[in-house]
C-alpha cells in the first residue's frame, strides 16, 4: 500500500516537474538542443554551412573566448547599449515632462515628434553615415534616437495621468509649482517612466545591433555579420544566442522587477 | 459666535463662463457669509446647488470675478497653506507613507525635520493612527485614509479647514465613528471649519451654524444656529436630544422643500 | 463683451467648437513642420550644411522624377518595368509587407489559439516565442542570408519570423485572457469544441489580435528595411543604402520620407481604425504592457 503511494507521489512530482516553472524550462532547452544537434547531424547537407551543430558552436565560442574577441565584442556592444540608452533616456525625460506639463507645447510639438517616431533609427541610418561616416558616433546616434521616442512619450502620458486631485491638494498646502512638479507630477509618473525605460532599452538592443552590423562596428552584431561574410556559420548562431539571452537575462532579471517594483511601490493603484 | 470672522464672504456670485458658446452656468448668487473663529459651519443643499463651487472659490481653486472673499483680513488669490482642503475622495498621494503625507505641508513650508518629525506625531496621535506611521495608503483602510488627509491638513496649521463631504465615500459605520473623531479634534485643536455635506444628520450633528443653499443658482436660504455645546455632541446621546432632533428636522424639512421645488420646474 | 468676443461666439456658434479646437491644434501641430523646412530652405540658400550633407528641398523633390525619369508611364509602373526604379522599390518593399501578413497573420492566430487553449502547448512554444522576439528580428538577418541567399527570399524570411511571433504572442495572450465562463456558457448551450473556438476564443482575442498586427507593422516594417539594406536587391531600404554609398543624399532623404510615411499612413488610416473598431465591437479583453 504505502510503497504504491509513494510510487503515485514521486509520479506526480516528475510530472509537475516536467509541465511546470524551471524543470519545464530545462526540458525545454535540453530537447531543443537535442533537435537541433538531430537536424543538424542527418536531416541537412553541409550543416557547418547551414546549421552547424550545438557542439561546433560550442568550440566556436571556446575559440573567440580563447583569443579575447568574444569578450571585447561582447563589452562593446554592451558598452554601447548602456551610453546610448542612458543619454537617449536623459533627453526623453525632460522632454516627455515638458510636454506633459503644457498643453500648448503638448499640441505643438506632438506632431512632430510622433512623425520623427516613426521614421525608425534603421531608416536613418544612410544619413547618418553622410554625416558622421562609419564610426562609433553614428552608432551612437541610432541608438540615441531609437530609445529616445518610448521614454518620452511614456512620461508625457504618465504626467497626463495623475490625478488633478493631488496637484490641487498639494497646491492648497502651499507647494508651489515646482514642488507640485517634484513632490507629485514626477513621483505619479514614475510607473511610466519605468514602462518607458524598459520599452527604451528594448528599441536601444535592437537598435545597437542593427547600427554594428551597417557601420560594421566591433561587436555583437559585427560579429553575426562577419560570420555571415566569412561563411562562419558558427559564430552567426553562437552571436544570435548571445544576442537573445542577454536581451532575457536583463529583461527578466532587471527591468521587469524595476518596473514592477515601481508599479507596486509608487503605483496609482488603490487597492 | 464671539472673535473676529476669520472668513468673510460678501456679494459673491458665479458663472462657469462658456466664453465660446456665450451661454453660462449660474452657480451662486449673491453669497454673503462669515466665519468666526474656531466655528464650525455646515453647509447644506440639493445636489448641484454650487456648495463645491463655493468650497472651491474659497480655496483658491476657483477664480471669482463678482463679489470678495477674504481670509483672516486678506483677499483670496489661489491655493495657500492658509486654508487647509479635506477632498472627498482620497487625495493623499500614494507614494508617501503615512508619516510623509502628513509633514508634507511642513516640509513645502520648509519647516525644520525636528519640529516637523514632532508635529507630525502629534496628528498622527490626535487622529488615531499610531503604529501607522510608515504604511503606505494602499495599505490603510478608507476610513484611515479620510484621518490622513485631516491629519494631513491640520498639521499645516491653516487658518481655516475646508471640507467638501469628507465622510461622503467611507460606509456608515465608519462615518459615525469618524463624526465623532472629528468633534473630538476640532475641541483639542480648535479650528475654524466650512464643512460641506449632503448628509442632514451630519450638519446638524457637526454644525454650530448650519447654512441651508437653495437650488442652483445657489443662494443662502436660511441659516440655522444648532446651540449644543461641543463635549455634549456625541452620538449615542443625540437621538435623546430635542435640540439635535429639532435642528434636523427643520433643517430637513427646507432641503426638502428646495429639492421638490426643483422637481416641479 | 467687446467687438472681437461677440465675432469670435458667432464664429464658433457657426462652426461648432469642437471642430474649431481641433483645427486650431492642426494649425498649431504643423508650425514646427513649417519652421524645419523654413529652415532648410534657408539652408540652401546661405549653405550653412553642404548639400552632400543637406540636399535643397527642391532636390528632394525632383529626386521623385530623376528616379522615375526612365519610366514610360503609369501602366509600365504598375507592371514593375525595369526602368521605374522608385515605384518598382515601393511595390517591392509592400508586397513584402502584404506577402509576410498574408502568410504569417493566419499562422500566428492559428498557432496562438492553439496554445492559448493547452497549457502544455503554451509551455513550449512560449518559451521559443519569449527567445524569438529577444534574438529581434534583425539578429536573424546574417543566418537567413546564409540560408537563403541576398535577395527578395531573405527579407521576407525576416518580415515573417517578426510578424508571426508577434501574432502568436498576442494571440495566446489574448486567447488566454478569455474567461473561463464564456466558454462554458458556449459548452452547456451544447457547443462543440470548434463552437467554443469560432464563438469565444477568436472574437475574444481579436482585439488583442489587432494590436498585435499593429505591433508587427512597426516592428515588422523596420527590421524589413534593416534586411532591405544589409541583405536585399531591392526595396526602399535597399534604395537608400545604396544611395547612401553613391552619396546621392536626396533620394536617402526622399526614401527616408517614404517609409515613414508609408508606416504612417498605413498605421493611421488601417490599424487604427480598425483597432478601434474591434475594440468596440468585442471589447478589450487584454492589452499588451
Ligand atoms: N467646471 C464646470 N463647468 C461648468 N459648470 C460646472 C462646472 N462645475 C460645476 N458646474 C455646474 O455648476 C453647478 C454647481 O456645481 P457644484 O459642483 O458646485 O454643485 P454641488 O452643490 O457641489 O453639488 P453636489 O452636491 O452634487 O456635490 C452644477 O449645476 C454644475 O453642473
Ligand atoms: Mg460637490
Amino acid at each position: 500500500m504505502t510503497s504504491i503511494d509513494l510510487q503515485q507521489a514521486r509520479l506526480f512530482k516528475w510530472k509537475k516537474f516536467a509541465t511546470e516553472g524551471a524543470g519545464r524550462l530545462i526540458i525545454f532547452l535540453v530537447g531543443s538542443i537535442i533537435l537541433w544537434w538531430l537536424i543538424s547531424a542527418f536531416l541537412i547537407e553541409r550543416p557547418d554551412r547551414y546549421l552547424p551543430s550545438p557542439l561546433s558552436v560550442v568550440l566556436s565560442s571556446a575559440d573567440m573566448l580563447y583569443k579575447g574577441s568574444l569578450i571585447s565584442f561582447y563589452s562593446d556592444t554592451l558598452i554601447r547599449l548602456v551610453i546610448g540608452g542612458a543619454v537617449g533616456i536623459a533627453i526623453g525625460i525632460p522632454v516627455g515632462l515638458a510636454l506633459g506639463l503644457n498643453r500648448f507645447v503638448a499640441d505643438m510639438f506632438y506632431p512632430l515628434m510622433n512623425f520623427f517616431q516613426s521614421v525608425s533609427g534603421i531608416a536613418i541610418f544612410p544619413v547618418i553615415v553622410i554625416w558622421f561616416g562609419n564610426s562609433d558616433t553614428t552608432v551612437l546616434i541610432v541608438i540615441l534616437y531609437t530609445s529616445f521616442f518610448p521614454i518620452a512619450f511614456n512620461v508625457l502620458s504618465g504626467v497626463r495621468s495623475v490625478p488633478v486631485r493631488y496637484i490641487q491638494a498639494a497646491r492648497t498646502l502651499g507647494a508651489s509649482r515646482f514642488q507640485v512638479v517634484r513632490d507629485v507630477l514626477l513621483p505619479g509618473a514614475m510607473p511610466s517612466i519605468a514602462v518607458g525605460t524598459r520599452l527604451s532599452i528594448g528599441f536601444a538592443w535592437r537598435a545597437v545591433i542593427a547600427g554594428e552590423m551597417l557601420a560594421g562596428r566591433p561587436g555583437l552584431g559585427n560579429m553575426i555579420f562577419s560570420g555571415q561574410e566569412f561563411d562562419n556559420t558558427a559564430q552567426i548562431l553562437l552571436g544570435m544566442v548571445m544576442i537573445g539571452v542577454t536581451w532575457i537575462v536583463l529583461d527578466h532579471f532587471l527591468l521587469r522587477p524595476l518596473e514592477s517594483d515601481t508599479i507596486e511601490r509608487w503605483g496609482l493603484v488603490q487597492r | 459666535m464671539s472673535g473676529e470672522a476669520k472668513l468673510i464672504i460678501q456679494d459673491l456670485c458665479h458663472h462657469y463662463p462658456d466664453e465660446y458658446t456665450g451661454e453660462s452656468v449660474h452657480a451662486l448668487e449673491g453669497i454673503n457669509l462669515q466665519v468666526y473663529e474656531n466655528e464650525f459651519v455646515a453647509i447644506v443643499g440639493p445636489s448641484g446647488c454650487g456648495k463645491t463651487t463655493l468650497l472651491n472659490i474659497v480655496a483658491g481653486l476657483l477664480p471669482y470675478r463678482e463679489g470678495r472673499a477674504m481670509v483672516d483680513g486678506n483677499e483670496i488669490h489661489g491655493p495657500g497653506p492658509d486654508r487647509g482642503v479635506v477632498f472627498q475622495e482620497h487625495a493623499i498621494l500614494p507614494w508617501r507613507s503615512v508619516a510623509r503625507n502628513i509633514g508634507h505641508g511642513l516640509e513645502l513650508q520648509r519647516v525644520p525635520k525636528e519640529e516637523t518629525r514632532r508635529r507630525v506625531q502629534e496628528y498622527i496621535d490626535l487622529v488615531g493612527l499610531s503604529g501607522f506611521e510608515d504604511r503606505y495608503p494602499h495599505e490603510l483602510s478608507g476610513g484611515m485614509k479620510q484621518r490622513v488627509a485631516v491629519a494631513r491638513t491640520l498639521c499645516a496649521d491653516p487658518v481655516i479647514m475646508l471640507m467638501d463631504e469628507p465622510f461622503a465615500a467611507v460606509d456608515a459605520q465608519t462615518r459615525i465613528t469618524l463624526q465623532d473623531e472629528l468633534n473630538r479634534i476640532v475641541m483639542a485643536t480648535a479650528k475654524t471649519i466650512l464643512f460641506i455635506t449632503h448628509s442632514v444628520e451630519e450638519a446638524a450633528f457637526l454644525g454650530d451654524r448650519c447654512i441651508v443653499f437653495s437650488r442652483r443658482p445657489g443662494q443662502i436660504k436660511t441659516e440655522i444656529k444648532i446651540d449644543i455645546p461641543r463635549e455634549e455632541r456625541v452620538w449615542k446621546d443625540m437621538a435623546s436630544n430635542p435640540k439635535f432632533t429639532n435642528a434636523r428636522d427643520e433643517i430637513l424639512r427646507l432641503v426638502r422643500q428646495e429639492v421638490t421645488s426643483d422637481d416641479e420646474h | 463683451m467687446t467687438a472681437i468676443t461677440e465675432f469670435s461666439i458667432a464664429v464658433q456658434k457657426r462652426v461648432g467648437r469642437q471642430r474649431l479646437l481641433k483645427a486650431f491644434k492642426v494649425l498649431l501641430g504643423s508650425v514646427p513642420f513649417i519652421f524645419l523646412i523654413i529652415l532648410w530652405e534657408l539652408n540652401t540658400q546661405f549653405v550653412w550644411f553642404d548639400p552632400i550633407e543637406i540636399p535643397p528641398l527642391s532636390d528632394v523633390w525632383g529626386a521623385i522624377f530623376f528616379l522615375q525619369s526612365d519610366c514610360p508611364g503609369f501602366v509600365a509602373a504598375m507592371q514593375q518595368h525595369n526602368d521605374c526604379n522608385l515605384t518598382n522599390n515601393i511595390m517591392s518593399s509592400l508586397g513584402r509587407v502584404i506577402l509576410a501578413g498574408v502568410v504569417g497573420i493566419p499562422l500566428g492566430i492559428a498557432f496562438g489559439i492553439l496554445a492559448g487553449m493547452n497549457r502544455t502547448i503554451s509551455g513550449y512554444l512560449e518559451p521559443v516565442g519569449i527567445f524569438m522576439n529577444s534574438v529581434s528580428g534583425i539578429a536573424w538577418i546574417p543566418l537567413a542570408i546564409v540560408w537563403f541567399g541576398v535577395g527578395w527570399e531573405t527579407t521576407l524570411f525576416i518580415m515573417l519570423n517578426t510578424i508571426f511571433w508577434l501574432i502568436f504572442f498576442n494571440t495566446m495572450m489574448g486567447v488566454r485572457a478569455v474567461p473561463k465562463v464564456l466558454v462554458q456558457g458556449v459548452q452547456t448551450l451544447g457547443g462543440s469544441y470548434y463552437d467554443t473556438i469560432k464563438h469565444v476564443y477568436l472574437p475574444g482575442a481579436m482585439p488583442s489580435v489587432i494590436t498585435g498586427m499593429r505591433m508587427s507593422l512597426g516592428f515588422g516594417w523596420r527590421a524589413l528595411i534593416a534586411a532591405e539594406m544589409i541583405g536585399g536587391d531591392s526595396g526602399l531600404g535597399f534604395m537608400i543604402f545604396v544611395s547612401a554609398v553613391e552619396f546621392k543624399t536626396e533620394e536617402v532623404f526622399l526614401g527616408v520620407i517614404l517609409i515613414s510615411l508609408i508606416y504612417l499612413i498605413s498605421d493611421r488610416y488601417m490599424l487604427v481604425p480598425l483597432e478601434k473598431w474591434t475594440i468596440e465591437r468585442w471589447g478589450l479583453v487584454w492589452k499588451p504592457t
